[in-house]
């Protein structure tokens, strides 16, 4: 039998119901061919040598969620991953988790249901594993790449260890946030007894761009954000900068990535009262354009040692662009693929309680991520508008194919 | 017109559109093949100010799914489906522009129909005919013969000590007696948290007995053991309690009284510890359902009993229909009751810490061990359906 897509669900459920559903079934049919060309333009696939959701176009939504495993069986943590490697590729081509969800009255529907009738919106699901799963429970602690070191205290960390850390990742990011969020839900239930949720993060809005074909996008302070992050294009320059390769001490992290992700709180009310030349001089860029001070074009190359007739620097000593720039860490690179989040508002000031979802993918943590952190957190004249609440590393295995499995090397 | 032939005039006009794509023509086509091999029959349920309108009120028995539709009445917002006074399914919160489902495994008889608030006839009857066709395997249904059986004198059981433990724990209220009472109200909430689901199906039961101030409209109309539960621990006094308890006697006496004729098919005992596990999550775990007296981890217990119980008479037949489902719910039970062994304080029922004493990490906990094993136990009634 052909595989049923959540749209040509829809459609059949339309069936059940009578003469309205002659109507249903053929203008969902109908729809349906226009469905499935949405449906070919949007899928993104699961399989190949690195995890999708990666190098992928970034998408417009974010659910990430972060688990820690219950049981301490080694056969129950690889049954989670041979059943979650089965799943995603079923959510991401826009199916339910099975075919026959309603096959039974008296059985709950195994699929929640709530993706039914939309399109497979560019769906990636990318799975990572947290230092603590290489502790003894699971026989893995020799297997713990030395990349996966933990991420030492950073200065002005105020971390809430609550919704930091984890055992296991899962990112799902897609066009539609309802399909994001179905997917970590189904992830969730097929993990019941073995792993439960610790923490998840909503991301309501992109602010990376990840390919040369997208506009840069604009965080919360209404910059725009990752001008010269890492793009698709750059096949040397994931090769260098973000793919594990053969310099590893674990070979089975080849083809896999490190992602570090913070919560980055923004005092949102005391950045919007800052004059625009001050907002200005703490990122480094014009607020409208995105260009670098003293340029026009947003793509223009930093001008680092470009001085004003003052003698001062264009761009501030202490400005954002300028301590992030490779040509200040030793040419390493992050890239980046956060989201804009809001979590409502502070229980204790009554402010915005809203920021950006640090995500960013790397070869090496220790080398990458940490380094360039300590140097912004020392000088960084963003400090000011900006907390980092939450912390986590994962170590995200490479691709797999259909059948695979996620850390097959892992686990042989 | 019967549903199947709707299907299949479906699926011509469907076939009839030139640029299907496979996906979608598979899609029509695959649920017309589900519908031939026996899905649920269906009963579209208005309504409306003056009650039910069925579109059908009789039907063949086996699998019947109710699709319950508010077109626009405020008055009514629920429909049930009875047998004598026993609500056998429902779907609530029906309100204007909303619509639901419920789906029963019927057999022949006459059963009714029953929408509160209406205006028109109270209750509308709903025949089925025949017989229905065995939908269950062969395999264990010795077993779940015995089971049914098995399950009913545990509730008599139960019942019976409820009526016992709740006279004991009422005498001490009407005498006036705080320290008496306060140590005879756990022991008669055990008996109760037990088999809850079995008084829920009886309507207003359930209320009467267990409703927390904020279940009533009119702080007046509470009864019940939590409105004593009340006097005891926050009002200290049992000042105009004695209507209260002789009405939690006769409530008590009415459930043990029901529950000696009824019978249970193997699906209701499954959802019934379904149930008791997605009360302990609902109201345990919370701290919401003692909360004067905070003897929750007496209740939480005696829910997860409850389901246990009805587990195990179903676990011989489920051990030759579905071995793995059986032992991984088998395993669940053992790491809950490994998980609430650090709060037991003795040995009898209702020796386990007051909830206060019980911090949020270790509720999250306990919350993640009945999550791990209410899962697979929403799998089992439709294993055992037949």
């Amino acid at each position: 039998m052909t595989e049923i897509s959540r749209r040509g669900f829809l459609a059949a459920m339309g069936v059940a119901g009578g003469s309205l559903a002659l109507v249903g079934c053929s203008s969902g049919s109908s729809s349906s061919a226009k469905a499935a060309a949405e449906t070919a333009r949007s899928t993104v696939s699961p399989y190949g040598p690195h995890q999708a959701g990666i190098a992928t176009k970034s998408q417009d939504r974010l659910v990430f969620a972060a688990f820690d495993v219950t049981s301490n069986k080694r056969a129950d943590l690889v049954s989670l991953l041979k059943t979650w490697s089965a799943t995603i590729p079923r959510l991401t081509g826009g199916l339910q988790v099975v075919d026959d969800v309603e096959s039974n009255p008296q059985l709950p529907p195994q699929d929640t249901g709530e993706a039914v009738g939309l399109p497979p919106a560019n769906l990636t699901v990318t799975v990572g594993f947290g230092p603590s799963l290489f502790d003894n429970r699971f026989g893995l602690s020799a297997r713990r790449p030395a990349a996966l070191a933990d991420i030492p205290p950073i200065a002005h960390d105020n971390l809430n260890p609550a919704i930091s850390n984890g055992d296991l990742c899962v990112q799902a990011c897609a066009d539609d946030p309802q399909v994001a969020f179905h997917a970590v839900r189904n992830l969730r239930r097929l993990a019941q007894g073995t792993a439960v949720l610790r923490w998840t993060q909503l991301g309501f809005g992109k602010t990376s761009s990840t390919s040369t074909t997208q506009a840069t996008p604009r965080n919360l302070m209404g910059f725009k954000d990752g001008t010269n992050n890492i793009k698709a294009e750059d096949a040397g320059v994931f090769d260098d900068q973000v793919w594990v390769g053969a310099e590893t001490d674990q070979s089975w992290m080849r083809g896999g990535t490190y992602v570090v992700t913070r919560r980055i709180q923004m005092f949102l009310e005391s950045w919007d009262r800052d004059f625009l030349e001050d907002q200005e001089n703490v990122i480094g860029r014009a607020k409208d354009t995105g260009a670098p001070l003293g340029r026009t074009d947003e793509f223009e190359t930093v001008p680092l040692d470009a001085k004003h007739p003052s003698g001062d620097p264009l761009i501030p000593l202490d400005a954002h662009i300028r301590l992030a720039s490779p040509l200040s860490n030793d040419g390493h690179k992050l890239l980046r693929r956060g989201y804009s989040f809001t979590d409502g508002v502070h229980p204790q000031t009554g402010e915005l309680d809203a920021g950006l979802f640090f995500i960013a993918f790397q070869k090496d943590p220790r080398v990458q991520f940490v380094p360039i952190q300590r140097r912004l957190a020392q000088n960084d004249a963003l400090n000011e508008y900006i907390q980092h609440t939450s912390s986590a590393l994962f170590a995200c295995p490479p691709g797999f194919e259909a059948g695979g499995m996620l850390g097959e090397a892992l686990f042989a | 017109m019967n549903s199947t032939a709707r299907r299949g005039v479906v699926v011509v006009a469907a076939a009839s559109v030139a640029a299907l794509s496979a996906t979608a023509l598979a899609a029509c086509g695959s649920s017309s093949g589900k519908a031939a091999a026996g899905g649920p029959k269906s009963v579209a349920v208005k309504l409306t100010d003056k009650g039910c309108e069925p579109d059908t009120t009789s039907i063949d028995a086996g699998p019947v799914q109710f699709k319950v539709t508010n077109s626009g009445t405020a008055a009514v917002s629920e429909a049930e489906l009875l047998r004598g006074d026993r609500i056998l399914g429902e779907k609530e919160n029906i309100v204007e522009g909303l619509s639901g489902t419920f789906t029963l495994s019927l057999q022949a008889g006459t059963y009714q129909l029953y929408c509160p608030g209406g205006k028109g006839a109270e209750k509308v009857d709903f025949v089925v005919k025949g017989t229905a066709s065995p939908t269950a395997p062969a395999t264990g249904a010795a077993a779940l013969e015995q089971a049914s059986a098995d399950y009913a004198t545990y509730v008599k059981s139960q019942t019976a000590e409820l009526v016992t433990t709740t006279k004991t724990f009422t005498d001490a209220v009407r005498a006036g007696d705080i320290v008496a009472a306060k140590a005879a109200y756990a022991p008669a909430r055990v008996y109760y948290e037990r088999i809850e689901p079995v008084a829920e199906s009886f309507g207003d039961l359930d209320p009467d007995i267990d409703a927390r101030i904020g279940d009533v409209d009119n702080p007046a109309d509470w009864t019940g053991f939590h409105r004593i539960e009340k006097a005891l621990w926050s009002d200290n006094s049992l000042a105009g309690m004695t209507p209260i308890a002789d009405g939690l006697d006769a409530n008590v006496n009415k459930l043990n009284g029901l529950v000696q004729t009824l019978t249970y098919k193997p699906e209701e005992i499954a959802n019934g510890a379904s149930e008791l596990l997605d009360e302990v999550g609902k109201s345990k775990i919370t701290g919401e359902e003692e909360d004067y007296s905070h003897i929750d981890l007496v209740d939480f217990v005696a829910n997860v009993d409850g389901a246990e119980q009805a587990f195990a008479v179903l676990e011989p037949a489920l051990q030759q229909i579905k071995p793995d489902l059986a032992t991984t719910i088998r395993d669940r039970f053992t790491a809950l009751y490994a998980g609430l062994k650090p709060y037991q304080t003795g040995s009898k029922a209702t020796d386990y810490k007051n909830y206060s004493e019980v911090t949020d990490d270790q509720r999250k906990a306990l919350a993640a061990l009945v999550d791990a094993l209410a899962e697979p136990l929403s799998t089992v009634a439709g294993t055992v359906v037949r």
